[in-house]
């Protein structure tokens, strides 16, 4: 198996050599250069750059807007797009190496709605599985709970992502568990992306320029997590003018300021966000006393050096805060900093180098008769990451590189009066190298294909009991900067497109992902005490291989695109804990784990409408999500939680008249798969339950309407504005949140099922403004 | 600290909602259920031996009479226990004592179950304190059972609470995990949802020494009695002491009694 992979990274190393001897055999030229939104200077991600000499030849601009084609010497015409944007032929007289930077221009199409950012065919053409782009712009015109645009709640709409539950900003991919989604800002990985136990995500819109979601088919330069990649990216603000802009919303609101550094070159954008909810809550007696409120702040800035090099500093600070009196206090938030640097080394070679820093601390304590105990848990990394891109020629973009990563993880550690206790930060580095290209073989064909190898090194300074049978049987003490045991995983991806008539293609691919951290969590919906472990001696990485097939068809000059996707995936080195175990107070953790494995499959259909007035789509999944873990069970396949046999989603975006645009959503899921009692007994005077197999019952299912309408008031010169209504769950619907078993107090043989509800029509209202310089 | 997500959902100001829903129930299977006691009080102790019934069911649980119960301990006494009925059977003339480990053999329905617990040295339970916290507007009280833990690490202890005369339905376990050796300030997390105290209440403890095994059946249970974002652990029947899948428990454990009026 590994000798196999070898040879593709030795075969994809000739490709390389191979078309670098081509271009000295025919004296090949380069243009190359960055895609920008005129007004704003934002990069634009994914513009198409297209020869119109030569069908079939283009490029997708990268992460950073960087575009980069060789082609023989002579003249050209690139036509340059992005949907919702002018396009533009730019002439290209090819007689050496030149860089020409593009601007495209927004402001005839901005009115109009966009759904995705992406090249109208774009689904047709590229190789790319399981991929989706969500804009902000998309994510506007959502009705969300609280009216509070969501990027995180806007991607749950889509086919194969499902939420953890109403209210919960966490979520399952393709069957997979909420820790096994990386989600990066500005590639920071964010360990906890959500406020307020899960309402509002850690994502202020005003901040983010896209997301982007992979559900398990990244290519080789994304790993560590099992399920997907949500990729976030922040804006870089306005290198033209000074800008403010703002919301007031019923319990949130929010602010941004961005401008130029250097004109037309650099530019800057911070962005704050506060609810205030308990503000108002406090002036009632009722909540005299509690505190619960989030902040979060965004601040990014970009420095041109020169033509070929360019700075980066993004930084994230977000504080959940929840005190009640004096005897309960609680403080949760993550810290993310990447500071980047985008150089052109050639007109052939662009490389990007992120030094990242994040953070996530979780603290809570409690008062009781003078003492105090306090838990807290902490995850802090160091990251280096370095991206290569390399254009050799038109038909080859190859992405090579490399990350390191020290992961300092101290789990939940009580503290306070009289407690002793000694639990330290366990430290690992995390390392991976990658290759990749993306090469069009033919008119028809695309390939995608890289191989990522990872691996995991335990190092010293803590000691490491091995468990067997849940008994200690061997204690390993590792000195500081001694390295412990190492984990080695090959990870191949390959995807592939074949294009079978200008609007249908079919795809395929395969991806393995491995993961070295693990969410322990003692409840199902995801909460703050969740605590994060690295691989150790008992805990191995996690293994998943997928296999998808896909089938894409636009129709009426690509206005409206059907996507068909199954997908069957299964995972190794599973992880759950003994029933009983407290995660926050149990000395070791690793003597209460149990492992096993994972499968899931199923299909997920998308049908969208891209152009018109009416904007949306539906999207549908069926699927199946199982584990099979010793000591839970009898050791049987059982339902995870996260199951749902249907899924569907609609998303319609309706502009009324040009200032007046209504939208609603409309989900219906399966209810989670739960074990309800089957019998019950008495023991010591007291009714208990008897429970059958895992899993094995249903919630019962979930479904809601929202509605919102935004108007847009007409611009006055420097003063735009727009005013947003809401209605969350417009008929009422009770969903179900959580049930439970209590005797009937009239009749203490019979036991009711006593299911809680969360919202019920809750309305919002926000007020958008933003004013330019 | 399993309490915490409660707290801060109720403190979110949900416009949460409760209704009683109707639901189909997977079939069960009756299981025999052994609930066995010794403390260091003068016997008898009883097992109650019965079976589980359908939870949809309503009438009585079937009681098992025709069984043959024994329990012996490390010291070379035993003893067959006395039928009383309703699936009652009673010691004669054993004495619980603590640090023996006591066996339980018990012949049912041509089946046999094997159960073992050991009694740890008493611990003295001195009083009750009751807490006061302002929670918005409502004062909650919090009972904190006072006793000194011995300096030898591994004491567990279960509490059963009455109200009024009324036994609780509620699972309450501390352990010295965090503070070993010292007098307890921790407070018992009592479920407020179902106990609302109030002054006057007439406040029962039982504090029962009880051994790991026994600790962690009942921490499973106060695991699942969790009510949170998403709910508490995955509901499943507690890992009881007794062999061949029989629900229950048996238990030696030292015993003592405090009351108090909430003021």
């Amino acid at each position: 198996m590994y000798r196999k992979i070898v040879i593709i990274a030795i075969i994809e190393l000739l490709i390389l050599l191979g078309s670098t001897t081509l271009l000295l055999a025919q004296s090949k030229y380069t243009v190359s250069g960055t895609v920008k939104q005129k007004s704003s200077g934002e990069t634009l991600i994914g513009a198409s750059v297209v020869v119109v000499e030569k069908p079939g030849v283009g490029v997708i601009a990268n992460t950073y807007g960087f575009y980069s084609l060789s082609l023989p010497q002579g003249s050209y015409t690139l036509l340059v797009s992005y949907v919702g944007y002018k396009q533009e032929l730019i002439p290209v007289e090819l007689n050496s190496n030149v860089m020409i930077n593009i601007d495209l221009s927004d402001e005839v199409l901005l009115e109009e709605v966009v759904i995705s950012s992406k090249r109208n065919d774009e689904n047709l053409t590229t190789a790319t599985m399981g991929t989706e782009v969500l804009d902000i712009q998309t994510a506007a015109k959502i009705p969300v709970v609280f009216g509070e645009k969501d990027l995180v709640k806007t991607i749950q709409l889509l086919p194969g992502v499902k939420s953890n539950g109403e209210g919960s900003n966490g979520f399952s991919v393709r069957g997979g568990a909420t820790d096994q989604n990386l989600i990066l800002l500005d590639e920071a990985p964010v360990y906890n992306a959500s406020h307020m136990l899960g309402i509002f995500s850690t994502f202020n819109s005003d901040a983010i320029k896209d997301a982007t979601i992979i559900k398990g088919n990244s290519p080789a330069q994304f790993g560590g997590r099992l399920s997907s990649v949500l990729d976030v990216k922040m804006r870089e603000g306005n290198n033209n003018s000074y800008r403010v802009s703002g919301g007031i919303g019923l319990i949130s609101s929010r602010l941004t300021v961005e401008g130029p550094i250097q004109k037309e070159k650099s530019s800057f954008i911070i962005s704050g966000r506060r609810t205030y909810a308990d503000l108002f809550a406090r002036l009632s007696s009722d909540f005299k006393g509690i505190q619960l409120y989030f902040y979060d702040l965004n601040a990014k800035g970009n420095l041109q050096i020169n033509s070929k090099n360019k700075l980066f500093f993004s930084g994230y600070f977000g504080k959940d805060v929840l005190a009640v009196s004096n005897f309960l206090g609680s403080k949760w938030g993550n810290s993310t900093g990447t500071l980047r640097w985008n150089s052109l080394v050639s007109s052939k070679l662009f490389s990007n180098t992120s030094f990242i820093y994040s953070d996530y601390d979780f603290n809570v304590s409690f008062k009781s008769d003078g003492n105090e105990v306090n838990y807290n848990s902490n995850i802090r990394d160091l990251n280096l990451k370095q991206d290569f891109s390399l254009y050799p020629n038109s038909k080859n973009t190859l992405h090579f590189g490399f990350n390191v990563i020290h992961h300092t993880i101290t789990p939940t550690k009580a503290e306070g009066t009289d407690i002793v206790r000694d639990k330290k930060g366990r430290k690992a580095l995390e390392n991976a190298v990658y290759v990749s290209n993306s090469y069009e073989a033919s008119d028809r064909i695309n390939l995608d294909y890289g191989v990522r190898f990872s691996f995991y090194n335990i190092l010293g300074g803590d000691t490491y009991h091995i468990y067997r049978d849940n008994r200690s049987v061997e204690t390993i003490t590792l000195d500081d900067g001694e390295v412990g045991k190492t984990y080695y995983n090959w990870e191949p991806r390959l995807s592939m497109n074949f294009i079978v008539n200008r609007t249908a293609s079919l795809k395929m691919g395969y991806a393995r992902n491995t993961q070295n951290l693990h969410l322990m969590s003692n409840s199902t919906g995801g909460s703050p005490t969740d605590q994060w472990i690295g691989n150790s001696y008992n805990i191995k990485p996690e293994v998943a291989d997928q296999v998808s097939l896909g089938f894409s068809k636009n129709f009426k000059d690509n206005a409206y695109e059907l996507n068909a996707e199954t997908y069957y995936k299964s995972m190794k080195n599973q992880i759950d804990f003994k029933d009983g175990t407290d995660i926050n107070t149990v000395p070791d953790i690793e003597s209460e784990l149990l492992f096993g494995k994972g499968r899931a499959y199923g299909l997920e259909i998308l049908w969208k409408k891209k152009e018109g007035k009416l904007t949306g789509w539906i999207g549908y999944t069926l699927s199946k999500t199982e584990r099979k873990i010793n000591g839970i069970n009898d050791g049987q396949w059982y339902n995870a939680k996260q199951d749902r046999t249907h899924d569907v989603s609609i998303v319609a975006v309706y502009e009324l008249k040009p200032q007046w645009t209504l939208s609603g959503t409309f989900i219906y899921t399966t209810g989670n798969a739960v074990t309800f009692p089957t019998g019950k007994y008495v023991l010591n005077g007291m009714t208990m339950y008897q429970y059958g197999g895992r899993n094995a019952d249903r919630m019962p299912a979930t479904h809601r309407l929202d509605l919102s309408v935004t108007y847009e008031r007409p611009a006055r010169r420097k003063y735009q504005s727009s005013w947003s209504f809401g209605l969350y769950n417009v008929y009422g619907r009770q969903n179900p949140y959580s049930i439970s078993f209590e005797e009937n107090k009239k009749n203490p043989q019979k036991i009711d099922a006593v299911q809680s509800s969360l919202f019920r029509w809750v309305p919002s209202v926000t007020y958008n403004f933003n004013f330019r310089e | 600290m399993r309490d915490v997500i409660s707290i801060l959902s109720a403190a979110l100001l949900f416009t949460s909602c409760e209704k009683v829903i109707e639901l189909d129930y997977k079939g069960n299977q009756s299981r025999v259920v052994i609930e066995g006691n010794i403390t260091n009080e003068p016997g008898p102790y009883f097992v109650k031996i019965s079976k589980s019934i359908g939870l949809s069911e309503s009438g009585t649980y079937p009681a098992i009479d025709n069984a043959v119960v024994v329990v012996r301990d490390d010291f070379g006494n035993s003893e067959t226990l006395t039928r009383q009925g309703s699936g009652v059977y009673a010691t004669n003339t054993l004495q619980g004592v603590e640090g023996r480990t006591y066996t339980l053999l018990v012949e049912a329905e041509g089946q046999s179950y094997t159960a073992q617990s050991t009694m740890p040295p008493h611990v003295p339970f001195d009083s009750i304190k009751v807490g006061e916290v302002t929670i918005g507007g409502d004062i909650e009280y919090q009972l904190i059972p006072v006793y000194k833990d011995p300096a030898v690490k591994g004491n567990n202890y279960r509490f059963v609470l009455s109200a009024n005369d009324k036994l609780e339905n509620q699972h309450l376990v501390q352990n010295d995990e965090l503070r070993n050796g010292l007098v307890n300030t921790i407070r018992l997390e009592v479920n407020d949802d179902d106990l609302k105290l109030k002054p006057g209440d007439l406040i029962t403890l039982t504090m029962q020494c009880v051994d790991a095994n026994v600790a962690m059946f009942y921490t499973t249970l106060a695991l699942m009695g969790d009510s949170g974002p998403g709910g508490g652990t995955t509901p499943s029947n507690p890992p009881g002491n007794i062999s061949n899948g029989s629900l229950g428990v048996f238990s030696a454990h030292t015993v003592e009694v405090k009351s108090v009026t909430i003021p």
